[in-house]
């Protein structure tokens, strides 16, 4: 990021291929001190670094070879030799392939069914004014200070019949109140304008909510879809705590198994044990696969959310 | 535990979470009855011993199949070392005895469950004539789940309580909300299940919970059960010869520790210190009262206990011990030794087989084996000796006849003694699907590893029994170090009793564990454990201590 | 109290993460980047009801906002179902709570014994409670001072940056170690900095002294502040971001022809913009100032014990399912709930004072 291509977007050099290339600057913006860029530069990267050398030595021990790793006594930093053989055993159809599959599923109906109810709460509880709309929001704020102990809540979900069923993981964490506020926040921005006009049309709540306030509203849902799915993927405790069939558990719990109470899964002791696989490279694999969706997702939906907001600023 | 629970062993990890729990479990208890009556699950406190006892007690009748190859001694197990031959397996159940109930059992596991509709699974159930259906809990954690479960008006028809995770109010779930079995086990009727007659007197007194018979027990050998292990394949190579006193043991740690090449002495060695230091058991917390010169006191009260703490901080700050093992929450001890990064570590005596079986194939070198526990100046140890059943399957109040039947049926099958055929099922599975014997040694194959774990040896097991055909002289070496040991061990005042605390009482102690591990890391001075245990007195150890004298002069002691 | 059993009640209120993390308020960020959003109840609320209450009857209300109400509807059955009723058990905090002389835990209840504020003149007789406090607030100043800036300052720095892919790559590196778990984050860091990590070896191999910055309760704090900041300061950097993108370039434009330089230019628009996203997220911190890490903190509460380790979470946490004591537990819960609830209170005070909106407009 030189100051050089930048003053020259006409001319881009090889180094500079167009996606990478700078978008012209405002002509009030002053030239940037080489010694700030510089600066910029190397805090950029040294972030970077900090968070991608542990990414690193994680990635590289899941693909070392058992000796590779003993050799190393533990993580390792520079590989010697790329293995596959744990993520091999990880996927071929065990208990891990099983778990992935549930926390995908589980992650994709909830988010979905979260995604719903908030979704209609923001916007019913968006017209200021309407009938009790009030006391709801009260109800939905004060849940955000006190809690309930372990015991109650365990009582509570299986006394509706819901332990041993995937339902446990979604119902009682459906809801987060923080999230239905800022969706809420965001509809009320919505210029009234364009909803009266709707409703003038002899458009109804619901067409209005779909037709109008959905679409202009795609950056704050995508954040918010965000949330609720990397909350569903990486929860663990429900789970523990309801599920009693080991079948059923998803991904974290199996790698909460691994990496803490370090047992392997079904069908790799065998193989740990008789020294072809290490421990460690299988806990570090394991790790990558949990996050391997989120890491993809969150880009993707970054993008999206950028986008979105400053068509809003613009529009607003 | 028994020899064979696989390489994954459940002992081991059982033992791993005992001691981490250890201070913070209550024995459970019943009502004393002399004082007490008791009514059905009345009273909460107390114990039942002496004649109480015996009317409630099942008869004992001895399952001679085989005879041990080295028999019990000094309260060790019984050891087989003789090549089996399963053309000559005996039938210990000759008829089916379950009819047909389907039961709910929740049990803590350690290692990978397998699926519920196993071949194993299939097997054992058509053996006992039941549909049994696991809820297989991760073993480590199991506290955590226990309590609100047992909280819950839809508890499964069996749950199995590992005596460490009976801390707060378990003994009181345990009381209320069990069944009595004496009806179905007191006196002769115990020989409806002979398996079950069979078990020794003492882990069914030690089962006794509320005044009533609740438990169903697994025996265990009274004989302190954690063993210093180091590697005998290293200690040979370099010459280095098994240290027979504490200071021994801190200059040999000295020697072989080099940090450079990441090798450390030893792992943590607190519960070795406490053998050697002779000091009160901190397994179950009446086994840590004992009776001096007519005053009853508690381990850490001693002055063994301080010094045992002392001479761990020493080994500590002299920096033997593996860094991991300071942070505590990283990988596990036995990791540590067989990749040769510790040469000493200490715990339960199932990782004397354990760790062998597990290595065999990979590192042919490996050799690993148990020290005597040295006494602290180089003298004979005095130990003192462990409860004689850890792990208890209770089963609901609510179950009905039928069921209580069948799940003593299926206790029956897996307490079967070595040398039957529903040992051979319980503990190898199926032979063909499960294992094949080759030369008189069962081998498990990859299903067999998966599928034949703890399960239903959690409902109950036969007296202490170490039998390994694969490796008979480790076999040897285990029961010789229990009797050995055995020589040294005595019994403390409480021994063998199931008492329960007042309820005021069951959390005073549950910080002494937290604070060992901070003075031995040197976190912590032993002044503040001096402190702590005054604190202690004041805060109601004293009124406990009188609570136990009158409960030993009312019940008299197991020594007597 | 919303986190009194921390790892459940996390998932519970926000299954998105735990509550210290900077990901939930980060949401609040992008609303309060618009000003004339007002969340909560506001006084334009207030009036607005009142007028509508004066603008028909209720029936001819209920008609007219029947569709919002029935939308609303499954939000507030699965919070009363989940939260409230759960909730009602805090009353053993004024028991000897013991779930197992009924049949029913619930029913358990009617049957314990009430001991007034017994277990609260307990806790405040316990040092290991005033050492979780001591620690709790300690770890927040600290978190506050070291970790709450960085995020800001990085998404600065990534947005004075003007090459869109180095923003979007950077961005999206920063993010990754959000998704590790705990667990992953603490092995990494002992396998980097233990006594017996990468670094501490290859002293030693050096002919050095190895150290050990996992077991040194002195640095503890310090030690748990740097993790959270690798963990989730990258992924607390989107408010921020989305914040500024939606400052309009017209107000630099028009700011730079009236001579701003580029640092007067952040210090009177860049800022001035993230104002309301950083007192709502300070607000929201201050609020939540008793919740530091818990599943974090516990597993590493033995690598230095628990006097320098316990904080609330873990206090409740370990008395409540570790030693049982239900009733006691719930009394620490009970005081920690109410303690938050007036931090939030006084925090959102300050921020109305200094002219922001907060969570809440009075």
């Amino acid at each position: 990021m030189s100051a050089v291509t930048e003053e020259r977007p006409k001319a881009p050099g090889p180094k500079a291929p167009g996606r990478w290339a700078a978008p012209p600057r405002p002509v009030w913006e002053e030239e940037p001190h080489k010694a700030g860029l510089a600066g910029k530069g190397i805090v950029l990267a040294i972030a970077c670094f900090a968070v991608l050398f542990p990414l690193w030595i994680v990635v590289v021990t899941s693909l070392s070879s058992k000796q590779d790793i003993s050799e190393a006594g533990g993580l390792v930093v520079i590989p010697k030799g790329i293995t596959f053989i744990a993520y091999q055993e990880l996927l071929s159809g065990g208990q891990v392939t099983r778990a992935t599959l549930v926390s995908l599923g589980i992650t994709l109906v909830g988010t979905v069914f979260s995604m719903t109810v908030s979704i209609l709460a923001a916007y019913g509880l968006s017209r200021i004014g309407s009938v009790a709309h009030r006391w709801f929001l009260m109800i939905l704020l004060a849940t955000m200070f006190f809690g309930a102990g372990l015991i109650p809540t365990y009582l509570l979900v299986q006394s509706l019949g819901l332990t041993d069923s995937y339902l446990a993981l979604i119902l009682p964490s459906a809801v987060s109140v923080f999230n239905i506020l800022v969706l809420r926040a965001f509809f009320m921005s919505i210029s009234p304008e364009l909803t009266d006009s709707a409703r003038i049309d002899g458009a109804g709540d619901w067409r209005i909510l779909w037709q109008i306030v959905i679409p202009l509203s795609r950056a704050v849902i995508a954040v918010i879809t965000l949330f609720y799915a990397v909350g569903y993927w990486s929860a663990w405790f429900n789970a523990s705590l309801y599920l009693s069939d080991q079948d059923m558990m998803p991904l974290q719990n199996v790698m909460i198994q691994l990496v803490q109470k370090q047992e392997p899964p079904v069908g790799m002791g065998q193989a740990i044990k008789t020294g072809q696989l290490s421990a460690l490279a299988v806990q570090m694999a394991v790790m990558v696969l949990a996050l391997l969706p989120v890491a993809f997702l969150s880009p993707f939906v970054q993008k999206h959310f950028k986008k979105g907001m400053l068509t809003g600023a613009v529009k607003g | 535990m028994t020899p064979n629970t696989s390489a994954s062993a459940p002992s081991r990890r059982s033992f791993l979470a005992s001691s981490a729990v250890v201070t913070a479990a209550v024995a459970g208890g019943m009502p004393l009855l002399a004082a007490c009556g008791g009514s059905d699950g009345g009273s909460k406190e107390g114990t039942t011993s002496g004649k109480d006892a015996k009317k409630i007690l099942p008869a004992f009748v001895a399952q001679n199949v085989v005879t041990p190859d080295i028999a019990s001694k000094n309260g060790s197990a019984s050891g087989f070392t003789s090549k089996l031959s399963l053309a000559d397996l005996k039938t210990s159940v000759p008829q089916k005895l379950g009819k047909g109930s389907t039961i709910k059992i929740m049990s803590p596991f350690w290692g990978s469950p397998p699926k519920g509709d196993n071949p194993y699974y299939s097997a054992m159930n058509e053996t006992i004539g039941v549909d049994i259906v696991w809820q297989n809990q991760d073993g480590n954690t199991y506290d955590e789940k226990l309590g609100a479960v047992l909280a819950s008006s839809d508890m499964p028809d069996v749950v199995v309580i590992p005596s460490w995770n009976m801390g707060g109010k378990i003994p009181s779930a345990i009381i209320s909300k069990m069944a009595d079995l004496g009806p179905y086990l007191s006196g002769d009727k115990v020989k409806d299940y002979p398996n079950l007659a069979a078990i020794p007197t003492d882990a069914w007194q030690y089962s006794i919970f509320g005044g009533k018979l609740r438990g169903l027990p697994q025996p265990s050998p009274t004989v302190p059960g954690i063993v210093p292990f180091y590697r005998k394949d290293f200690f040979d190579k370099e010459g280095y010869e098994v240290p027979t006193s504490a200071d021994e043991f801190l200059a040999l740690a000295k020697e072989i520790t080099n940090a450079k090449a990441k090798v450390w002495a030893c792992d943590d060695m607190k519960w070795t210190a406490f053998n050697s230091f002779g000091v009160l058991s901190g397994g179950e917390k009446p086994l840590g009262w004992n009776l001096v010169d007519g005053e009853l006191i508690y381990r850490v009260e001693t002055e063994a206990y301080l010094e045992a703490l002392e001479w761990t901080r020493k080994l500590y700050s002299a920096g033997v011990v593996h860094p991991d093992a300071r942070a505590a929450n990283q990988g596990n001890a036995g990791q540590r030794f067989t990749d040769g990064q510790v040469m000493m570590y200490n715990q339960n005596i199932s990782d004397w087989w354990g760790k062998m079986a597990e290595q065999a194939t990979q590192n042919k070198e490996f050799r690993i084996s148990g020290m005597d526990i040295f006494g602290h100046d180089g003298g004979d140890p005095q130990l003192w000796a462990a409860s004689p059943a850890g792990i208890f399957a209770f089963i609901n109040k609510k179950a009905s006849k039928a069921v209580i039947h069948d799940v003593l049926a299926a206790a029956n099958v897996a307490a079967a003694p070595y040398g039957t055929k529903e040992y051979m099922l319980t503990n190898y599975g199926v032979e063909g699907t499960h294992y094949t014997v080759k030369d008189g040694v069962p081998t498990k194959n990859d299903k067999g590893n998966q599928e034949v774990l703890n399960a239903y040896v959690m409902l109950a097991l036969p007296a202490p029994t170490i039998a390994h055909p694969d490796f008979p002289d480790i076999a040897k070496e285990q029961v010789e170090w229990q009797q050995r040991m055995g020589a040294f061990t005595k019994k403390s005042s409480f021994f063998g009793l199931q008492i329960t605390e007042p309820a005021r009482y069951t959390s005073l102690s549950n910080d002494f564990e937290d604070l060992e591990d901070s003075v031995v890391r040197g976190r912590k001075k032993v002044s503040d454990m001096q402190q702590a245990v005054s604190e202690w007195k004041s805060q109601g150890g004293d009124k406990l201590r009188d609570w136990y004298k009158k409960l030993l002069d009312d019940s008299g002691s197991a020594q007597g | 109290m919303a986190h009194s059993t921390a790892p459940g009640a996390a998932a519970r209120t926000a299954p998105s993460s735990t509550t210290d993390d900077p990901a939930e308020p980060s949401a609040g960020g992008s609303r309060a980047a618009k000003p004339t959003k007002p969340s909560g109840v506001s006084k334009a609320e207030k009036k607005a009801l009142k007028k509508a209450a004066n603008g028909g009857t209720l029936r001819t209300r209920l008609k007219r906002d029947r569709t919002l109400i029935l939308m609303t509807l499954p939000a507030v059955l699965l919070v009363l179902v989940f939260n409230y009723i759960p909730i009602l058990g805090n009353v053993v905090a004024f028991q000897e709570y013991d779930p197992y002389v009924s049949d029913n835990g619930f029913v358990a209840i009617f049957h314990s014994p009430w001991v007034g504020f017994e277990q609260f003149s307990r806790i405040f007789e316990d040092s290991a409670f005033w050492d979780a406090v001591q620690n709790t607030f300690v770890l927040f100043s600290l978190q506050l001072l070291l970790f709450f800036p960085i995020p800001i300052v990085l998404a600065l720095l990534i947005n004075s940056v003007i090459r869109p892919r180095v923003r979007a790559v950077s961005q999206a590196i920063l993010y990754l170690p959000h998704f590790f778990s705990w667990v992953l984050v603490i092995t990494v860091f002992q396998q980097i900095f233990g006594g017996a990590g990468i670094i501490a070896q290859t002293l030693r191999q050096h002919g050095y002294e190895g150290f050990d910055l996992m077991t040194d309760p002195g640095i503890f704090k310090f030690l748990v502040t740097a993790e959270g900041v690798w963990k989730d300061a990258g992924w607390g950097i989107i408010v921020f971001l989305a914040a500024l993108a939606s400052v309009s370039p017209d107000l630099y434009e028009a700011s730079a022809m009236d001579g701003a330089g580029r640092w007067r230019r952040m210090w009177h628009v860049t800022l001035p913009a993230l104002r309301p996203v950083i007192a709502l997220l300070l607000v929201l911190r201050v609020g939540d100032a008793l919740t530091v890490g818990f599943e974090q903190i516990l597993l590493q509460r033995d690598a230095v014990g628990p006097g320098a380790a316990e904080v609330l979470d873990t206090f409740v946490w370990w008395n409540g399912v570790r030693n049982q004591e239900f009733s006691y537990a719930a009394a620490a819960g009970l005081i920690k709930g109410v303690v938050s609830l007036g931090l939030v209170l006084a925090a959102n005070k300050v921020a109305h004072l200094m002219g922001e909106q907060g969570v809440y407009k009075k």
